[in-house]
Formats: structure tokens, C-alpha cells, sequence
């Protein structure tokens, strides 16, 4: 999966900023997007691509269970999240509903990626490679649980009787 | 080995147990509210699912609800198409639902305890963070998403990876207590800890610290145990949370039994080994005043806005967070927390609108009227609380001192309904998220306990209400 990084270089990316209160009450997603980071960078929409990353420091996604801070990135265009570490219900949330891919990386991968390079992301591998810098980093890989939904398309789609 | 509460709650739900896996946990009680749920009804209608236990499940709105007179007409169209479609999903669906008209009214976390729908032993969910609310009850209460509202209302379980154990014991005695709250307990072990200090764990509260306090100050600090990072936050319950839960509308006729049978299991046992651990000493701690944009950038009244270099201890990360939080709240490192004028006062919220909050906040005005500068209102945590802070005259004494006397709801704590404040307005607010934007566009929000947020009020900066006579 290759596609080019949008860093935000800081912790505590809370979800009120990925989606502020007030469009909690957009149901079209497509509208959503637009306003998807809006409370952090106001040219986020305008300068997300189609298969575009987010990487970030630790605690992605804290505060919140709004599913609409997973649904606006992914309608904008935004297949992975790499971060440091992840708050639990926008981690599951990404999962569940198979909005994106929720990657936990090391300090390695955190420096060593910059705003706009592009990147290869292997599940199979569990690596990722710059292709810009022409670097490789480990990515830790997913729970059985959490790769089985991933795997499936969501949660819905997870069939854990044929385990 | 013995084990801890939250093991013994996550083991007696278990219906599916993989190994090295997750688990299939069931879920004893489902808490619904506007925002989260219609996708998720959405996704049952479109896959012909029904509600598996609609006697289970208990809806209200509170997130996007006006809190003036009920009387009138929702203006914003979007908020009343979401609670229209509340209506029309719990009537289809067979769901008990407590909607704007109804005394049960009030934000889902300040309902459940007053209602006896939250009890000991169960497990608790709701599409919103601060479900850890209910773990005050011995409950082990998480907040989640809608596709997991969706398949809660389906199955009325859950695929759950086992969370770390983590033990916060809070010791010592507070010489003042009505100075120094819950609120500010809570305040200062995120402070410490971090906002990301609990990440994948449990937190049991423990100590004299939490047993000292009432029940609705134990569902302030488990409220905010989400701000630590933390899944669920829960205390071991005692004769106090069986007191609170007797004789409640939704209380069960078996009520007694069950209370000997909860005094009996539910328990940490002595030698149970927690994997993380924490103590506060709670003696000597100050009024808390966050400064920053998480709620990890708090600290004593008495204190000054640290530099960012103070802040971070050398991590690049937080120093950068800190200069962009100070960048963002308009202050200098250096000033003292009571120097800072404020705009607006919110006391609300699922952390800090119950009835014994009121009661506090009311005790620091003594016919005192707010600052000309200050714009304030009060929303009480549920319909129950507002009238029952009525029969204490609690509202005439709000409104005698110019503080606005609002109806239920979740209100400016997230700003999804009128009650936001204004670019650059600064707040003294009882709620839990000082996130840049959370109130409103470019609003400033510095959380604080109900009586911070009325002397606050009254004087139109912070002030440290340990000097003032609270009786």
C-alpha cells in the first residue's frame, strides 16, 4: 500500500480537532471531509490526496468515541494513520468500520519519516519502507483480533465461527 | 493469586473466550444517546437486525439538546433531524427512550446512577468516551464507537481484548474538602500520569483518598479516567453505592440480595497483583487549573503558566504541544493562574452537574453577584438534579447572581448545540476537555471544580477558594 505522508509532528491529536462538535451532526460523509482537521490545519482539505498518510506522535485520537473522526479522515482520502500509539476507541473505531488503517509505529519510523515522502506499507511483512529515503522501518503488528477484522473488511464482516 | 475487581467483572462475562485472543463479552446494560447511534440503527434496518435485548438498552438525548425553554421549537434543523431520528429508532425498535420532554431527561452518565439502571458487577456501555462514569458504582462501564454501538444493539456483546490492571491509590485526608475536590484529585493525577499515562488499561481508584469520598465525587474522578487514556476507571463499592442505588426508579425488586451477593464478590482480592501502578497523596494538594489544551497541562492555583521548557522536562513533543497550547489560550509563561481574567463560567457536564456540585458552587456566592465581565450559566446534569436543586432554592441563588439557570444537558462541554462561546472567549468550565475548539471555534477553556468555577464567576479571574469561607 504506497501513498505519501501528511506529518503532524506532535502528540494528543484529539478527535475534537479531527472532527469539531458541530459537524457531529453531518450525516453526509462526503460533507464531513471537508471539514475533516479542521480544528488543527485548516488547508488540511485542501491539500489531502486520495491515499494519502497521516503520521503523528503518541496518543492519536484521544478524547471522544465520535466514529465521525475516522469516517472524515478516510472520506478525505486518508488510507493509514501511523502514530506512535493510539487512544483505544479511535483505534477501534478505524477498524471496526474499516475506515483506515491504524499503524503503530517506533521512534525509528517517527523521525525518520518527513512530510511528503512516499511510503510502502507491507502487512505482511509488518515493514515499512521509504521510498523517498529509501529506508526501511519495523511496524508492530496488528493483534489477532484486530488483523482478523482488518483482514475480514470490518467488523461486521469478521465471521469468527470459520476461525 | 487473587484477583482484581475489573478481573472478576471481565471473567464473569466472558462468553467466548479465544485464546491468547480476545474475548466475546457480554454486556449488561446499553446506554444510547443521539450522536452516536444512527448509523448504527441505520446498519440494522439495511441488514434486517433486530434489537436483541431492547429491555436492555435505555436511550436520552443530551449531546446536541437546547437547554432553554423546552417549550420552544428546536432552531438548529440538523439537531432536531437527529433527535427526531432517535424518536423514530427507539419507537421501531422497542427501545426505552427518556426523550426532551421527560423528567428522566439528562446527560446518559448523570441518569444512569440516578435512575438505579447503572448497578455493581455489570458490564456498562454507551457510544460516548465518558461512560467510565459508572465505574464509581463497581460497574465496569466503557465508552465506544458506532460500529461497536451497532453490534451491542445486535448481539449485546462485544469483541474485547483484556485491558491492563492498573491500581491508582490515593492517600491521605484533604484538610479542606469543599476547596479541594474530586475534580481536582482527578486534575492531579492526569497531571501526573499523563494524558496518555493509562492507555490499555483499567484503572481500580483505591485508598482512603476515594473511600473518604461521596458518590457523586467518585463519578467525577472515574468520569475523567478516559482523560488519562485509560478504557474504564472503577472503585470497589461500598455501603455508599448501595445507599445511592436504594430505591431507585429502575432499581431491581431483588435489590437486597443482590446487595449481599455484591458485598461478598466484589472485591479485589488482598494479594491480587495489579501490572501498573500509581499513588497520589492527596494532603496537600491545591485547587487545580488547567492552562494548556489537554488536560495533562494543569497545575495549582497558586502556581504561574509554566514555560514550555518547564513543561516538557527535555521531550520535543511536549514542549512543541505546550508552545502551540500557549499560542492557542493567548498566555505568557510566568503569569500567575490568578491573574487570569476569564469571560465565561460553564458549570455543567457528565463530570461536574449533579446535584452535590450545585450545592458546592452555591456555598461561594453568598449573595454575591457575578462579575459585570462574566457571562455565566449553570446546566444542571439531568432533569431530576434541576428539580431537585429547585426544591433546595439552589436556582434562585444561581439566578440572583446574574448565572443563567439552564435546562439539562450535555450543553457548552463540546459545544455541539447553541451554548458555545466565541472566538477568543476564555471559560472557567466544570467539564472535562480544554481540546482547542471543544467549546467553540477558537474558544479558551481552563477546566476546573464547580467552586473554582464560581468564585471564578464572582470575581472575574481564578482565585484560590481554600481563602474563602465555604460553610
Amino acid at each position: 500500500m504506497k501513498g505519501n505522508i501528511i506529518k503532524y509532528a506532535q502528540d494528543n491529536i484529539d478527535t475534537d480537532v479531527i472532527i469539531p462538535g458541530q459537524y457531529l451532526k453531518v450525516h453526509d460523509y462526503a460533507e464531513l471531509a471537508t471539514h475533516a482537521m479542521e480544528g488543527l490545519d485548516p488547508d488540511f482539505h485542501s491539500k489531502v490526496k486520495e491515499g494519502d498518510f497521516i503520521l503523528s506522535g503518541r496518543n492519536f485520537g484521544c478524547g471522544s468515541s465520535r466514529e465521525h473522526a475516522p469516517i472524515a479522515l478516510s472520506h478525505s482520502g486518508i488510507k493509514a494513520v501511523l502514530a506512535l500509539s493510539f487512544a483505544r476507541i479511535f483505534y477501534r473505531n478505524a477498524v471496526d468500520g474499516a475506515f483506515l488503517l491504524p499503524i503503530e509505529i517506533d521512534k525509528d519510523a517517527y523521525d525518520g519519516i518527513s512530510e511528503g515522502d512516499e511510503i510502502d506499507i507491507s502487512l505482511s511483512t509488518n515493514e515499512i519502507k521509504n521510498i523517498t529515503k529509501h529506508q526501511t522501518y519495523k511496524m508492530k503488528p496488528f493483534s489477532e483480533i484486530i488483523g482478523k477484522i482488518i483482514a475480514a473488511g470490518g467488523l461486521f464482516k469478521y465471521k469468527p465461527d470459520q476461525d | 493469586m487473587g484477583k482484581t475487581l475489573f478481573e472478576k467483572i471481565w471473567e464473569s462475562h466472558i462468553v467466548v473466550e479465544k485464546q491468547n485472543g480476545p474475548s466475546l463479552i457480554y454486556i449488561d446494560r446499553h446506554l444510547v444517546h443521539e450522536v452516536t447511534s444512527p448509523q448504527a440503527f441505520d446498519g440494522l434496518r439495511m441488514n434486517k437486525r433486530k434489537v436483541r435485548r431492547p429491555d436492555l438498552t435505555i436511550a436520552t438525548m443530551d449531546h446536541n439538546v437546547p437547554t432553554n425553554d423546552r417549550s420552544l421549537p428546536i432552531l438548529d434543523q440538523t439537531s432536531a433531524v437527529q433527535i427526531q431520528t432517535l424518536e423514530k429508532n427507539c419507537k421501531d425498535f422497542g427501545i426505552k427512550l427518556f426523550d426532551i420532554n421527560s423528567p428522566n431527561q439528562g446527560i446518559v452518565h448523570v441518569i444512569g446512577p440516578q435512575l438505579g439502571i447503572t448497578l455493581p458487577g455489570t458490564t456498562i456501555v454507551c457510544g460516548d468516551s465518558h461512560t467510565s462514569t459508572h465505574g464509581a458504582f463497581g460497574a465496569l462501564a466503557l465508552g465506544i464507537g458506532t460500529s461497536e454501538v451497532e453490534h451491542v444493539l445486535t448481539s449485546q456483546t462485544l469483541w474485547l481484548e483484556k485491558p491492563k490492571s492498573f491500581e491508582i491509590k490515593v492517600e491521605g485526608k484533604r484538610k479542606n474538602p469543599h476547596a479541594v475536590t474530586a475534580k481536582d484529585i482527578v486534575l492531579s493525577i492526569i497531571k501526573n500520569i499523563g494524558t496518555g499515562g493509562g492507555t490499555g488499561t483499567v484503572i481500580e481508584y483505591r485508598g482512603q483518598g476515594i473511600t473518604d469520598l461521596s458518590m457523586e465525587q467518585r463519578m467525577t474522578i472515574c468520569n475523567m479516567s478516559v482523560e488519562a487514556g485509560s478504557r474504564a476507571g472503577l472503585i470497589e463499592p461500598d455501603e455508599k453505592a448501595f445507599d445511592y442505588l436504594r430505591g431507585r426508579q429502575y432499581t431491581p425488586k431483588n435489590y437486597e440480595s443482590l446487595v449481599d451477593n455484591w458485598k461478598e464478590h466484589l472485591k479485589t482480592d488482598s494479594d491480587a497483583k495489579f501490572e501498573k501502578q500509581f499513588t497520589l497523596n492527596i494532603s496537600d494538594i491545591a485547587p487545580q487549573v488547567s492552562w494548556g489544551t489537554n488536560p495533562g497541562m494543569t497545575c495549582d492555583v497558586t502556581e504561574s503558566i509554566p514555560s514550555p521548557d518547564e513543561f516538557s522536562k527535555g521531550d520535543p513533543n511536549q514542549k512543541k504541544s505546550a508552545e502551540k497550547a500557549l499560542e492557542y489560550m493567548d498566555l505568557e509563561p510566568g503569569t500567575p493562574i490568578t491573574d487570569i481574567k476569564i469571560d465565561r463560567v460553564f458549570i455543567g457536564s457528565c463530570t461536574n452537574a449533579r446535584l452535590e456540585d450545585l450545592i458546592e458552587a452555591s456555598k461561594v456566592i453568598k449573595k454575591q453577584k457575578i462579575s459585570t465581565n462574566v457571562k455565566a450559566m449553570v446546566v444542571p446534569g439531568s432533569q431530576m438534579v434541576k428539580k431537585e436543586a429547585e426544591e433546595l432554592g439552589l436556582d434562585k441563588i444561581f439566578i440572583n447572581a446574574n448565572f443563567e439557570w439552564r435546562e439539562a444537558g450535555c450543553s457548552m462541554c463540546l459545544g455541539m448545540n447553541p451554548d458555545i462561546l466565541s472566538p477568543g472567549e476564555r471559560c472557567a468550565s466544570t467539564s472535562n476537555r480544554n481540546f482547542e475548539g471543544r467549546q467553540g471555534t477558537g474558544g479558551r477553556t481552563h477546566l476546573v471544580s464547580p467552586v473554582m468555577a464560581a468564585a471564578a464567576a464572582i470575581k472575574g479571574h481564578f482565585v484560590d477558594v481554600r481563602e474563602l469561607d465555604l460553610s
